[in-house]
């Protein structure tokens, strides 16, 4: 487990991934919400005030962290099939159940890290900005409670699911971009498609249950991914939770057991 | 002042040992044991299947059939593998960002083993200088004495290397030589492949030698030696002669040049009074020892070579028969190039 952890920490992957976080965290995610619409056709720049604009501001790693935390994982599984660490892996730990467990709970708490960047990039740029433009950092506090842990929560678990596709798929390219199409391009079409034609809202699709887990945030803010209600947050989370698990699993059975030639 | 005894190596032992890689059969019935305390060379040429039986010792392939054991262990059920075995398999197994100390702390980490340790194989393998320099800077070589030193960090007792030597310059091969010699002298086991047996002939006590996945010889090296033919090659303006006296003696002279005769396991004191009696003008009389290597690709190179136990050459078990009209290779002889049957990693 901790040397699982340790490998993340000392290649560039990670490091990347947190700078990427931080700068979409500041760009996409803290500085628009300053952008307040005040009437018809006419936004100012100014300090959130609404509730849910202060979650907003707080929650500003939300959308990064949908698309980055399961690239995480990826990374944290296909780094060893792409430098062909995975020989040293199984040479000291030849029980490959062992391994993949250990990388899912290490990818959860890069996940977490990953989280936590985006935090600090609200405390450093977010805050001072906040105040700078007449908010009051009080009322910013009162919605940390209500965000912050499903937002930790949703980047740990994406982080896992992130895992289990880098098992499904062991090629580093070929698992980014399918974690970045399925964020991007197939679940959103999925989703709306399902719901025109079955009138189903797949609230238990990844997106959607990462949307549930993070309730806090999203259902006073962004409203829904679909059309219909979420899952409750706990529903939401242990869908997420499935996704990694089921995919790690698949992964498991499938593809990490064959042969390392 | 105590001094730590050198861990006791255990015996491997291969039996009935298989993989197929869909239609190719990469290792077939393979039957082997390699003794402590002995340098084992695992010879073969490129696609005979050394490393995918190296790979199935250590857990990394699961055979069809058959089994490897580790002191009558599979690998998968040693206590604790890198205390017990180390390993040496390819030398493209690091992060090229990672630092070499962080590549083996990382080892040391997963297998509980303690960090002073790191300090004291990065200095066995002559890298202490470079432990802070990103492996994708590294030569081959210095990859390759990287990968020994994460197999030197569990101390183990038994050492299971895959072609050492490549990309080592010729002061690391001499080094290697007389190192794994020297864990060899301490009672270790020492199992190590290559495709090249002049190079493992001044290391190891023992050889196993496979080619198409199968066993074609087993047994102590000085065996192999004492089958090596020597030659006597005489060339004379009379060849025609020569040839014709020579093959009174019951010898089979082989013209190879107008002028040049070879007479297979002959001597010069067999050849010198009879040359001398029938007054035949000689130039040139050579006796030439059969190269080694000729030997061993001899024996990997055609169907029914023998193969040997404990200095006994006998046929593999489970060989498949000699072909009709097969012969050994004469010395020299060459594999065709191209790809070996199966082109399997090796």
């Amino acid at each position: 487990m901790k040397a699982e952890l340790f490998k993340m920490r000392t290649t560039p992957g990670l490091w990347i991934l947190v700078g990427v976080t931080l700068l979409l965290t500041g760009l996409l995610g803290i500085l628009p919400d300053f952008f307040v619409t005040v009437g018809p056709h006419h936004t100012i720049f100014t300090a959130p005030h609404t509730v849910p604009q202060l979650r907003l501001l707080v929650g500003a790693g939300y959308e990064p962290g949908a698309l980055l935390a399961p690239v995480l994982g990826v990374l944290c599984i296909t780094t060893e099939y792409r430098q062909k660490v995975l020989t040293v892996t199984l040479l000291v730990t030849p029980r490959r159940s062992v391994v993949l467990v250990a990388k899912v709970v290490a990818s959860a708490i890069w996940g977490v890290v990953l989280g936590v960047a985006s935090l600090v990039m609200v405390a450093a740029l977010g805050v001072p900005l906040f105040e700078s433009q007449g908010g009051r950092f009080s009322t910013l506090v009162h919605q940390i409670g209500p965000v912050v842990p499903g937002l930790l929560g949703a980047y740990a678990l994406l982080a896992v699911f992130g895992m289990g596709i880098g098992t499904l798929l062991r090629n580093q390219v070929g698992a980014v971009i399918f974690a970045l199409a399925l964020s991007l391009v197939l679940e959103p079409v999925i989703v709306l498609l399902v719901h025109h034609i079955l009138h189903d809202d797949l609230n238990w699709f990844p997106s959607r249950s990462t949307a549930a887990l993070a309730g806090g945030l999203t259902r006073q803010t962004q409203g829904n991914a679909g059309e219909g209600p979420l899952l409750s947050w706990w529903l939401g989370g242990l869908a997420l939770l499935g996704w990694g698990a089921g995919s790690a699993a698949v992964g498991y059975f499938t593809t990490f057991r064959r042969d390392v030639t | 002042m105590t001094v730590a005894t050198p861990p006791a190596g255990a015996t491997i032992e291969v039996r009935g040992l298989t993989k197929n890689f869909g239609a190719v059969h990469a290792v077939s019935g393979l039957d082997f044991t390699v003794e402590p305390g002995r340098v084992t060379g695992f010879l073969g040429p490129n696609g005979a299947g050394k490393t995918t039986t190296l790979r199935m010792l250590l857990g990394l392939v699961s055979p069809t059939a058959g089994s490897a054991t580790i002191g009558g262990r599979r690998y998968h059920d040693l206590p604790a593998p890198t205390r017990q075995v180390g390993a040496v398999l390819e030398a493209t197994s690091f992060h090229p960002a990672r630092r070499a100390r962080a590549h083996l702390k990382m080892i040391a980490m997963a297998a509980g083993i303690d960090y002073s340790r790191i300090d004291a194989v990065l200095d066995l393998v002559g890298l202490t200088g470079d432990a802070k320099r990103r492996v994708g800077g590294f030569s081959t070589g210095m990859r390759q004495r990287l990968e020994l030193a994460g197999a030197l960090l569990g101390d183990p007792g038994v050492l299971i290397l895959d072609e050492p030597s490549n990309g080592l310059d010729p002061q690391g091969i001499a080094w290697l030589r007389e190192f794994l010699r020297h864990l060899a002298g301490e009672g270790r086991t020492v199992l190590v492949s290559s495709h090249l047996l002049a190079e493992m002939a001044q290391t190891v006590d023992d050889v196993v030698i496979v080619s198409q996945g199968q066993l074609r010889a087993q047994g102590p090296l000085s065996s192999l030696i004492a089958r090596t033919r020597s030659s006597m090659r005489v060339r004379s303006p009379e060849a025609d002669r020569l040839a014709a006296v020579v093959g009174q003696l019951g010898l089979a002279p082989r013209r190879v040049a107008a002028d040049v005769v070879m007479v297979d396991g002959a001597t010069p004191e067999q050849l010198g009074p009879v040359i001398a009696a029938n007054q035949i003008v000689v130039y040139e009389l050579v006796q030439e020892a059969e190269d080694l290597e000729a030997l061993f690709l001899g024996l990997t190179t055609a169907y029914g070579a023998p193969a040997a136990t404990g200095g006994q050459w006998v046929p593999p078990p489970g060989a498949p028969a000699a072909p009709s009209g097969a012969v050994p290779p004469p010395p020299g002889w060459a594999p065709p190039p191209g790809p070996p049957t199966g082109g399997v990693p090796s």
